[in-house]
């Protein structure tokens, strides 16, 4: 019963989400974004309507194809904030995606050592496994983008801030409720884990529609000190001074 | 057991970076004047904190063993306990100029195009290092006093002048920077 009143809430808030975007313009602001809510609601619609149709066996089948899509889609979501905060910054853009390129490295790096040293995916549960996986590499992907928005400081604006915060809170609630049932072998429907990924998506969709409700774009930096020479120059100059400040702190803190 | 706790855990990172990530209003470093800010700095730690003068004045013992030895208990316990405070309150002027010369740094770095990520990632771990280092010499004070360390003087003169030589290059190297990005401000550039 929760979980319909939860499936029809975000049916309806995708909606006005979609329409607030329309209307707000901020649509064409942010596309990645609302291709993955239209999405959702596409996928909704016709998942809610096989449903009350064909019943809960037809829809099963057809909600893991659903949910894989939605993952893929969701990754927009996090190109759209890279795009967005980082652009005016080169420089932290950079930082980010050489940051993203390694971890992505590491990642399949990983992925090819890992299936030679563990025993295989357990072939009840691999699409929870692939799905908690997947969520861990966006998961990683946010943290890391996150982390070099606060390191360099960079302001957001109110869009960016309830797109991050909502879809942060979405990806952190399927990452723990997908590994909690490849662990526990736990079905979705009904259960408690089910109920908390609804209710986490359904936050997120009340944080966007109040967020996004009109266009608040990113504060635009005021200046910039642009460096002509090389970086490395600067990068060691400084790197020089904090040393040479860090070894007599610790001589003395030593004493 | 033990994959089950990694997934957690990186849903726990997740949901901390947001904490950090989305306080209740935009943040982000003030852009205006860096350079005067890092000038400042950089003058409050050369001329100020780490002078000689200074740092002799609150750390080296010719004041306390005077006290020591001309005063009752009660002053010296009082004298003690004002040095300490002097003691902390300079390391944490320090601590705060080296925090103002880290932002100046990230708020230059994050618009240049052709940054090094491992220069990055060196400087990252050099600022944090000095804070930590800033940090145990805190607790040092806190804990064993303001005379704990009676080497103090000769290794914070000789920061003083490393740093004071190399921040002067560091500012030399940004001023010619600075001055054509006015130069393109009265070509109709952007405005500073």
């Amino acid at each position: 019963m929760l979980s319909l009143l939860l499936w029809r809430v975000g049916i309806l808030l995708e909606g006005l989400l979609l329409l607030r975007g329309f209307r707000g313009k901020t649509l064409a602001k942010y596309p990645f974004f609302f291709a993955y809510i239209a999405f959702a609601l596409a996928d909704d619609v016709l998942g809610y309507m096989q449903y009350w149709f064909a019943g809960w066996g037809s829809y099963a089948k057809w909600f893991w194809v659903g949910e894989f899509l939605a993952l893929i889609v969701g990754c927009g979501i996090i190109l759209e904030i890279f795009r967005c905060v980082l652009s005016p910054y080169p420089g932290a853009e950079r930082f980010a995606r050489t940051a993203g390129f390694s971890v992505f490295v590491a990642i399949a790096g990983f992925a090819l050592i890992y299936p030679h040293t563990m025993p295989a995916l357990s072939p009840g549960g691999t699409m929870f496994e692939l799905e908690r996986d997947l969520r861990t590499v966006q998961a990683i992907f946010l943290v890391g983008l996150f982390g070099v928005i606060r390191y360099y400081g960079i302001p957001i604006g109110k869009n960016m801030r309830g797109m991050s915060l909502g879809y942060g809170l979405n990806v952190a609630a399927l990452l723990v409720g997908s590994a909690v049932r490849s662990y526990a072998g736990v079905p979705l429907p009904g259960t408690w884990n089910g109920i908390m990924q609804q209710a986490s998506y359904g936050l997120a969709l009340l944080i966007w529609t109040i967020s996004l409700w009109s266009y608040h774009p990113n504060p635009v930096p005021d200046t910039s000190v642009r460096l002509e020479e090389d970086y490395e120059a600067f990068a060691a100059r400084t790197r020089s001074a904090i040393g040479a400040v860090r070894v007599h702190l610790t001589k003395a803190a030593r004493q | 057991m033990i994959e089950l706790i990694f997934f957690l855990l990186v849903g726990a990172l997740l949901l901390l970076s947001l904490l950090f990530f989305t306080p209740g209003k935009p943040k982000g470093r003030k852009d205006a004047k860096p350079l005067a800010e890092v000038q400042q700095a950089l003058d409050v730690l050369q001329f100020g904190l780490l002078s000689p003068d200074m740092v002799g004045r609150i750390f080296v013992k010719k004041d306390f063993d005077y006290v020591m030895s001309e005063t009752t208990r009660e002053v010296q316990r009082f004298f003690l306990a004002e040095r300490r405070r002097l003691a902390l309150a300079w390391v944490e002027q320090v601590h705060r100029q080296i925090v103002s010369l880290r932002r100046f740094h990230l708020g230059s770095a994050r618009f240049y195009a052709r940054l090094r990520f491992l220069s990055e990632m060196r400087l990252a771990w050099d600022f944090a290092t000095v804070l930590f280092a800033c940090r145990t010499l805190r607790a040092a004070v806190y804990l064993r006093g303001p005379y704990a360390a009676p080497r103090l003087v000769g290794a914070t003169t000789a920061a003083a002048a490393r740093v004071c030589g190399v921040s002067e290059k560091y500012l030399d190297f940004l001023r010619p920077a600075r001055m054509m990005s006015f130069g393109d401000d009265s070509a109709g550039g952007s405005v500073e």
